[in-house]
């Protein structure tokens, strides 16, 4: 079985954050295996079983996440975010059988619009962020067991993070 | 900026203590000057909640605080004791710890070396040469807060050297906070590190306002309703209808909570449905507390301490203002101490679902204090209404008792705001 070549990591990485960018959540949470863990942590050192984390969904949670921001009427995404998410520093390594690794770094821009005064809203906000996947192979395709999200600034204070970041 | 008389009247004329139209002005959210004067007189002058003990087990353990925009360390001396200590070197007033918590042996200024003690005491300095023989380091020590006092291990300073003990500030709250209490059949809790922290374009008021409202929930939170139903664990027409039953409850001091009814049905009490599944926890609550404090412990509620701490089911809310309109807020969520791991890790993650930057409930609050900061910027007219509830409230052992989605609480609040802000006015 063929191991997950750079050129296939990027495609995935970029694809998914087009995805996220674009608001497509149903495709993008078909992206998940079953057992699937997205993980956002305060403190990246800290098993997140004994500690809190900004989001730390199963497959389950994802899937409300998901269903919140489509299907129900939330005020934190309405408006709803504009983003802009920039992929790089792509690497990937072998992780066992069926199994592959993929990193990069993601600068995630993000901004809602509204009327002049709004307190909140009209301002860009800048997201830098490592980001860790574990990847199974899935039929021809690879799909993300498991998604890590580690921002520069994890354990500061944030507004709104109702986007998917 | 000094604060003149004439400032005093104008802060008591912004909360108008109406019998049937109590409300307060826009620029209680919005004015500078109003800001810089809650900063002196209610931040520098009451009790603030500073943290729980459980953050600092051992000697050499510190965080760093901020009250009313003033930084201060919270240390825990190799004696055992806290010291809540101004972060201000004595020499030239850089602070002596830029970290937000760790653990050290001593606090040093990084200017010129003078180094203090866990307790502040000035132990060095360097090239000491340079002072006389007769220097007195004991007049130099790090300046402590005047009072730095403990209710069961929730830890909260005073500025003033005057006023109320703790124990008389937390007197019209304190059955309420033992029976918080009391879902730990140990009577203890054990905060997690870290935090959930946000930060919002608005005022500190705001989010004080809406912990015990309980008449938002069915609009700001219908999402997370439909989050609930999506998950089977009820329709929105039951929660709505949970949400309809307990109490608002303004109290003396600035204080107040909601509260929804306790009861020893599993239906309708989480503690209950608890006590089923883990037979291990029914047998040490039913141990320690009789059937009548059980009712009362199973009852949800989030308990507001003025002026800056909100004790909830899963978590210890504490508003930090920043300016006028900035104001960050932390969520400690605490284990409930002698309870089976798992009751733990299902408030755990319970806990995320709802609550911090990225919960499904916790933004939508958020988004509506951004609203009200836009909103009051228009002085058309200058009055926010909290008089929901007014003419069916009742008095009851000096409470406010109203609907639980009545504004009793919010009027105890700016009660004694008003108080605070307008205190020396002929």
């Amino acid at each position: 079985m063929a191991s997950l070549s750079l050129e296939e990591a990027q495609r995935l990485l970029i694809a998914e954050a087009r995805l996220l960018d674009e608001r497509r959540f149903e495709e993008w949470e078909a992206l998940f295996t079953e057992d699937a863990v997205y993980w956002v942590p305060i403190d990246p050192a800290r098993d997140p079983a004994g500690a809190l984390s900004i989001i730390h969904d199963d497959r389950q949670r994802i899937h409300e996440r998901v269903y919140r921001l489509t299907q129900t009427p939330v005020l934190d995404q309405q408006p709803p975010s504009r983003t802009i998410r920039f992929v790089a520093n792509v690497e990937v390594e072998p992780a066992g059988d069926g199994e592959a690794r993929a990193r990069c770094a993601q600068l995630i821009a993000e901004m809602r619009p509204g009327g002049p005064g709004q307190a909140g809203l009209n301002a860009p906000r800048w997201f830098a962020a490592r980001c860790d996947y574990r990847l199974r192979r899935a039929g021809e395709g690879w799909k993300i067991a498991q998604k890590t999200v580690i921002f520069l600034n994890a354990d500061a204070p944030h507004y709104n993070l109702s986007f998917i970041p | 900026m000094a604060v003149t008389e004439r400032d005093l009247g104008r802060f008591a004329a912004m909360v108008v203590d109406d019998p049937r139209e109590f409300r307060v002005s826009g620029a209680v959210y919005t004015d500078p000057e109003v800001f810089a004067a809650e900063l002196a007189r209610i931040f520098a002058r009451t009790w603030v909640y500073v943290g729980h003990e459980s953050e600092l087990p051992a000697p050499g353990d510190y965080k760093t605080v901020l009250i009313g925009g003033q930084p201060l360390i919270l240390s825990r001396h190799e004696d055992g004791r806290l010291y809540a200590l101004f972060n201000r070197c004595r020499h030239r007033g850089a602070v002596v710890c830029r970290q937000e918590r760790g653990h050290s042996n001593f606090f040093r200024c990084r200017y010129h070396n003078w180094v203090y003690a866990n307790n502040g005491a000035l132990i060095g300095m360097a090239q000491s040469t340079g002072y006389p023989d007769d220097f007195d380091r004991d007049r130099y020590g790090l300046v402590a807060a005047p009072r730095l006092a403990s209710y069961r291990g929730l830890l909260f300073a005073r500025l003033a050297e005057d006023g109320p003990e703790l124990g008389e500030h937390l007197a019209p709250l304190r059955k309420y906070i033992d029976w918080w209490f009391g879902r730990s059949p140990t009577g203890d809790i054990e905060v997690l590190l870290p935090p959930h922290r946000y930060e919002y374009p608005g005022n500190w008021k705001l989010q004080a306002e809406n912990g015990y409202d309980g008449y938002h929930g069915n609009y700001v939170h219908l999402s997370w309703q439909r989050v609930l139903a999506l998950a089977k664990e009820g329709s929105v027409e039951e929660v709505q209808q949970y949400r309809q039953a307990g109490a608002a409850r303004g109290l003396a001091g600035g204080h107040g909570l909601l509260e929804r009814p306790g009861s020893l049905n599993p239906n309708s009490s989480w503690m209950v449905r608890m006590m089923a599944r883990y037979p291990e926890y029914e047998q040490a609550m039913r141990a320690r507390y009789p059937e009548h404090d059980l009712v009362e412990i199973s009852a949800r509620r989030n308990i507001f301490i003025f002026p800056n701490l909100y004790l909830f089911d899963t978590h210890l809310r504490v508003i930090v203002p920043k300016a006028v309109d900035r104001t960050e807020v932390q969520l400690y969520f605490y284990n409930l101490r002698g309870v089976p791991s798992g009751l733990n890790q299902g408030r755990l993650r319970g806990h995320e679902r709802f609550y911090g930057p990225a919960g499904f409930g916790a933004p939508d609050d958020i988004e509506v204090f951004t609203e009200v900061q836009t909103g009051v910027q228009a002085r058309g007219h200058e009055w926010n209404l909290l008089n929901r509830g007014q003419h069916r409230e009742r008095r009851e052992n000096g409470e406010w008792v109203g609907h639980t989605t009545d504004e009793a609480p919010q009027r105890s609040l700016y009660r004694q705001w008003r108080e605070l802000m307008s205190d020396g006015l002929a």
